[in-house]
């Protein structure tokens, strides 16, 4: 299968500038600043229907669109490595192998809006990562591909790594710009978006590693070659999964949008493991509703999973096995969420924990019905938060009450949980 | 002007304003922990939930985060809405500690009324609640963060309105703590109005803390004396005891805060020594005794030493309906001097500063507030008028530049040091305004104000009513005490709260004091009678813009229950008044004096141009007295 991020990996180690430049890396970028206006680079990633990889699935060149034009003073990229959802890690493993695809994205980026300084915020536990970027950033900036009148092209762009200090609001790109003003990481109010007024008030884009990774390869082989990469024609391009739980080979795979879930999972992951059948995964990261084998054939794309009614989200898919309580994996995720919670309003900070006090009574047979009329009034009224936060967090917890009631039934019913002896 | 319907009401409201205030100006309410209207808005809380059903938003939506648009429809009872806000309640409650019976905000509490109203009753979470280590922040405020709903009112008012920065927030998720790095008094001298702020009790008033409940405070509109801003108050108090001071709003004044030193300035008028019993050579005597001592010792003076020999002597701290008596009390005992001031020189700057501001001139707190360009000149706000420094900070905040003439002074906000007025581009700003105080240059100071017509001028008096003092001393002619007792004839001081100095006092061989402080002309009167303190008679007085303010009533004058000691308490003898309850407002016992000396009855000390203020409605924005 063709590869597009994944195409410099060397085993076990990290691509070389050397070998990366040897394989064409950095030719988009000159393409892009030597024959192509900011405005067609931005035409071309729109006409790429490349949409965002971060989780929400916006179209990358749509968000760029919107800073206005014509503005004095800074405006600002931010690269968001702040990848803290649980049961996905495909921005380590990309930066890890290849750190030079996102430096050349970040400068076409920057190119295309206008952008004189540009912020990777990345996870604090990223230690390799980080390391490799720094190492790029050095060696681009000594080849003259990034600081000052990059290849004589007259365009200036700089790019800073900033360690977060870990949480996972930080990833929110509200809170992220909070933190990397140095303010507690709190989400701002939308309206005004950060396209607006973002980063120190300026007009600010805030894109995911592997849509910015992804450019390149769209400036140097165009739109339509890049949309050709999806398995379906409504999808385009491929997309970094990362498969975790109990099947025979998990792992991060880079796999064409549209794929079926049961094709990555028979496919690349070599089906379940021994002796394990599926009954559940959560399709793309630890905030998204549960598909079970009734969403097996749905193809991995945003819209058909959305449909589905669950979310694509980051690509990340972590499956369970027939052996899964899923109660209690639905406790562990919420759990995760009620700690991250950056404690600014109400549903989040007082309502999560409540949903983990809720589903501990049950897990330990001690819930009652009325419990499960509360975890619903919770799923409906924690859509009111602040930010996505909390809404994200009772994905599972609305999976659960929609595909395995009665498993929480029965744990009710039964005083136990059925999944332990 | 965007038109909207909120519960079938049609709503036209500015641009700019949220459905939350436009449904306010119809007067409906809704809930709200975290918005304020001095603070904003911050969606933290989310029980301000109202139901959009028609128009550009539909759904569930936040009132004080949604600008009002037009073609709105606001349903504020959607059942919808109203389950959120009950869930809203239902969270908070989960960690509140349900204290009520032993909070001092029981009562007076927004969550209680809110929860009331809300309709949460039965706590469906039954497991353990979060609890936090209190913090002790001084002797004012005390701290019970278990309480706390995380409005972060607090510390949007410490850190973003008053410029605090040892208070704040910490922790996340369910640990949200606010507080200090360590236990330790709060370093703003605007802390206390995080008590007023919190809508729990996390904050309660130290000093005020388990005397009483909301229903038995007995309250009134007030006006604090601290100094000549004249910031409006509500004060408390109980069975005799001023037990704590609160701010009240007035938007052309003190805006919704008033600062600590106003606050926490309850001692003088609970002090257990302040005089409250009439004398009369130092012997306790009856009012009607000391009255009539009084007007003996007047006619043996005059008849010693002539007419022209006694001085009256009223002061800046004075309210105006006592001083507007002093000249017909000097006309009754032909006296020789009426005095406002003690000082030749506080007089003489008081006058000049107050014949420059004009009801144009005058800068209020709110115009400081709004001005683009602010210049503080040989004063120190922060020290001698905080809330002054506080509006500083606002007008900073909203992008207005500020410049301090001269140093050593300190302000809430970033300033620029500049040598002299002509440093500063006046022709450029739009509301430029001028802090000054007495101690300025009167002459520079004229001439600046002649080249820049558009500058208003915000000036610090000393006292809560220099501004009216120095109106009446220069329409009546008065002379400083000071002048007065330097002509040598002076032989009789009748001192109405007047602040003394004993170098003037001495060698006068007559000295009568109006009083409720202990003074030095107290301290050295033949006779003495106690007036009330502000907190205890209807008053009015004259800020520093030439604003006439009411003040009202409070609490009758009496030795509080609490400086009672088994001897007197409870009481064996019947008695009409209470002890220590003989004191009058300094105005009614002038009025005495002048009927026992010429037999004038006077009901109602405003007459002549002051008539307007009969009827000065305490809870108004006050009237300016320029050109009354």
């Amino acid at each position: 299968m063709e590869q597009i991020l994944f195409r410099h990996n060397r085993p076990g180690r990290c691509v070389t500038f050397a070998e990366y430049q040897a394989e064409g890396g950095f030719a988009a970028l000159k393409k892009g600043l030597s024959s192509m206006s900011p405005d067609e680079v931005q035409q071309v990633v729109i006409d790429s229907g490349l949409r965002g990889r971060g989780g929400a699935g916006f179209p990358t060149g749509k968000k760029w669109s919107f800073v206005p034009r014509n503005l004095t003073g800074p405006r600002w990229l931010i690269c968001n490595c702040d990848e803290m959802e649980p049961g996905t890690y495909k921005d380590r493993i990309l930066l890890e192998a290849n750190p030079y695809s996102l430096v050349e994205g970040i400068v076409l980026a920057c190119y295309a809006i206008g952008v004189r300084h540009a912020f990777i915020f990345i996870r604090r536990g990223y230690e390799q990562a980080a390391a490799n970027l720094r190492r790029a950033i050095a060696e681009a900036t000594a080849a003259g591909l990034l600081g000052e009148n990059i290849l004589g092209s007259g365009f200036s762009c700089d790019i800073d790594l900033h360690l977060s200090a870990g949480r996972y609001i930080c990833g929110e790109e509200t809170a992220l710009m909070n933190a990397l003003e140095g303010k507690r990481a709190n989400p701002r109010a939308k309206p005004p978006f950060p396209a607006i007024k973002g980063l120190w008030g300026g007009p600010t884009v805030v894109n995911n590693v592997e849509s910015l990774a992804n450019i390149p390869y769209i400036i140097a082989h165009g739109p339509q070659w890049f949309k050709a990469t999806a398995a379906t024609p409504e999808a385009a391009g491929m997309k970094l999964f990362c498969i975790s739980g109990h099947v025979a080979n998990p792992g991060c795979f880079e796999l064409p949008l549209g794929m079926t879930l049961g094709e990555i999972i028979d496919g690349p992951c070599g089906g379940m493991r021994p002796g394990s059948s599926f009954k559940a995964c959560l399709p793309g990261g630890a905030s998204t509703p549960y598909f079970t084998k009734e969403q097996w054939g749905v193809p991995m794309d945003f819209d058909p999973v959305a449909k589905a009614g669950s979310r694509l989200g980051t690509g990340g898919i972590v499956v369970f096995d027939q052996q899964t309580c899923m109660v209690a994996a639905t406790l562990n995720l919420v759990t995760f969420y009620a700690r991250e919670s950056c404690g600014w309003c109400t549903p989040c900070r007082e309502g999560l924990p409540f949903v983990v006090h809720l589903l501990e009574q049950i897990e330990a047979g001690q819930g009652s019905e009325e419990q499960i009329t509360i975890l619903r009034d919770h799923v409906t009224y924690l859509n009111n938060a602040f930010c996505a936060l909390a809404p994200g967090a009772m994905g599972p917890v609305d999976g659960l009450l929609r595909h395995f009631e009665d498993e929480v039934r029965a744990h009710i019913s039964t005083g136990k949980c059925p999944c332990r002896n | 002007m965007p038109k909207l319907i909120i519960d079938s009401i049609s709503v036209e409201v500015a641009d700019g304003t949220t459905v939350l205030e436009a449904a306010q100006s119809v007067d409906i309410p809704i809930p709200h922990f975290c918005w304020h209207p001095a603070l904003g808005k911050a969606g933290a809380c989310r029980v301000c939930a109202v139901k959009l059903v028609d128009g550009p938003v539909k759904g569930i939506q936040m009132s004080c985060m949604l600008p009002a648009q037009d073609g709105m429809v606001v349903s504020t009872t959607d059942p919808e809405a109203v389950a959120m806000r009950r869930h809203v309640i239902e969270w908070l409650m989960i960690n509140h500690p349900h204290d009520c019976p032993v909070c001092d905000a029981g009562g007076e509490c927004q969550l209680q009324e809110f929860t009331i109203a809300g309709g949460h009753g039965i706590r469906r979470y039954t497991g353990s609640k979060r609890t936090h280590v209190n913090q002790d922040l001084g002797p004012f405020i005390a701290h019970e963060m278990n309480r706390c709903i995380q409005c972060y009112r607090c510390v949007r008012f410490y850190q973003e309105y008053a410029g605090g920065t040892d208070f704040g927030v910490m922790g996340s998720a369910g640990k949200v703590y606010f507080g200090r790095f360590q236990d330790g008094q709060l370093e703003s001298p605007f802390s206390g109005n995080l008590v007023d702020l919190c809508p729990t009790g996390v904050f309660t008033d130290k000093t005020a803390r388990f005397r009483a409940r909301y229903w038995d405070y007995e309250m009134a509109p007030s006006v604090c004396q601290g100094c000549s801003l004249g910031c409006n108050t509500t004060p408390v108090a109980r069975y005799r005891e001023l037990l704590k001071t609160t701010a009240r709003q007035n938007k052309a004044v003190n805006g919704w805060f008033i600062c600590d030193r106003g606050r926490f300035a309850n001692n003088e008028v609970n002090d257990p020594q302040r005089p409250r019993t009439p004398l009369v050579d130092n012997r306790e005597s009856s009012r009607d005794e000391a009255l009539d001592a009084l007007l003996l010792r007047i006619a043996q003076i005059e008849e010693q030493y002539g007419t022209g020999s006694i001085a009256i002597v009223g002061s800046p701290r004075l309210a105006l309906e006592g001083a507007l008596l002093l000249p017909l009390l000097a006309q009754c005992c032909s006296a020789g001097a009426l005095c406002y001031f003690t000082s030749q020189e506080e007089s003489d700057t008081t006058l000049f500063l107050t014949g420059l501001l004009s009801a144009e001139r005058s800068a209020s707190q709110q115009d400081v507030r709004k001005s683009d360009c602010i210049v503080i000149c040989g004063c120190d706000p922060l020290q001698e008028a905080p809330m002054l420094a506080l509006a500083v900070r606002q007008a900073w905040r909203n992008g207005g530049v500020v410049y301090v003439i001269g140093d050593g002074i300190d302000l809430p906000c970033t300033f620029t040091t500049v040598a002299s007025l002509d440093a500063v581009p006046l022709a450029d700003a739009k509301q430029p305004v001028l802090i000054c105080s007495a101690a300025n240059r009167p002459d520079l100071l004229a001439a600046t104000l002649k080249q820049q017509t558009h500058l208003k001028l915000a000036v610090l008096f000393p006292e809560a009513n220099s501004f009216g003092a120095a109106q009446l001393a220069m329409a009546q002619g008065a002379i400083s005490l000071e002048r007065a007792v330097a002509s040598g004839t002076i032989k009789g001081i009748i001192s109405v709260e007047a602040d003394i100095p004993p170098q003037l006092l001495a060698g006068i061989p007559f000295v009568a004091a109006l009083d409720w402080r202990l003074t030095e002309a107290v301290r050295t009167a033949q006779v003495f009678l106690p007036t009330t303190a502000w907190v205890e008679m209807d008053g009015t007085a004259i800020n520093h813009e030439g604003r006439a303010q009411r003040f009202k009533k409070v609490m009758h004058p009496g030795l509080p229950l609490r400086g009672l000691g088994p001897a007197v308490h409870p009481p064996h003898i019947h008695r009409s008044t209470p002890p220590g309850g003989d004191p009058q407002p300094a105005w009614q016992i002038v009025a005495l004096i002048i009927a026992g000396l010429s037999g004038e009855r006077i009901a109602e000390p405003f007459s002549e141009r002051w008539k307007r203020l009969r009827e000065l409605e305490a809870e108004s924005e006050g009237v300016m007295t320029h050109d009354l």
